[in-house]
């Protein structure tokens, strides 16, 4: 299993959640965050913005997704701007549905 | 060696599992606010299905509200939920600890209804206390 976290533009967060969901993907988690990347944020004048606001998905899924989890991501979420986002990819060893104490693992 | 354990939780579930953290010794953790949703699309409406008593014929089913479709008319949604406000907590621990831990979080926060959550074990590979500079298990 690999947990995909996805920081994305507020404003594309819907594009992104119905293309997942359009794909078969439904589940996921969402926070707002708050975050700059390479470019230290954004400078408008002499106003230099260092938090700028992002929604984080997470979703955990199946190896054999995640491809497809990305790709639909970067096509959804993409601008063409500094700022459109990152994706990263971590394992984890076991999932738990606590209604039913179902595990699986990998 | 170290694993991650974070939990998706109800909201009203956070402080009986921080009292039975607490009672194995565990006090640290991070919680924080998130919106989820499961493999039902946030559609809480799923859940409500079942607690419609049998005895109810199709009609006052409707009448009193007891379906999904008037609840959802009566609250003017086309979807029922979105986004169902949660808590996540995120627990470093020794893997020793881990099943116990995950049996407990379990057992404390099952209802039987969808949306009782998620929990996911992930391998930490390295950790450090900032104020002493412990590493490794010693300093979680």
């Amino acid at each position: 299993m690999k947990m995909v976290r996805a920081i994305v533009r507020p404003e594309k967060e819907n594009d992104v959640v119905l293309a997942l969901e359009a794909k078969g993907f439904p589940a996921m988690t969402k926070t707002h965050v708050f975050g700059r990347g390479k470019q230290k944020g954004l400078k408008v004048g002499p106003i230099h913005y260092d938090e700028l606001p992002k929604v984080m998905l997470m979703i955990v899924a199946e190896d054999s997704s995640v491809p497809v989890i990305v790709e639909v991501i970067k096509n959804s979420a993409y601008v063409g701007y500094e700022g459109d986002g990152k994706v990263f990819v971590s394992p984890v060893t076991e999932v738990y549905t606590i209604r039913t104490g179902e595990k699986s693992e990998g | 060696m170290m694993v991650e354990v974070t939990a998706i939780i109800r909201r009203d579930k956070v402080a009986p599992t921080m009292r039975a953290l607490d009672a194995m010794g565990l006090g640290a953790m991070t919680i924080t606010t998130v919106s989820g949703r499961g493999l039902q699309g946030g559609n809480v409406m799923t859940d409500l299905d079942r607690e419609v008593p049998a005895e109810y014929d199709a009609v006052s089913k409707i009448t009193r509200n007891l379906t999904p479709a008037s609840f959802a008319l009566v609250h003017s949604l086309t979807r029922p939920v979105f986004w169902i406000p949660k808590r996540m907590l995120q627990i470093v621990l020794p893997s020793s600890m881990k099943n116990e831990v995950v049996d407990m979080i379990m057992s404390v926060n099952r209802s039987g209804w969808m949306g009782d959550g998620k929990i996911f074990v992930s391998p930490i590979d390295e950790s450090l206390r900032i104020r002493t500079g412990e590493r490794g298990v010693d300093s979680v």
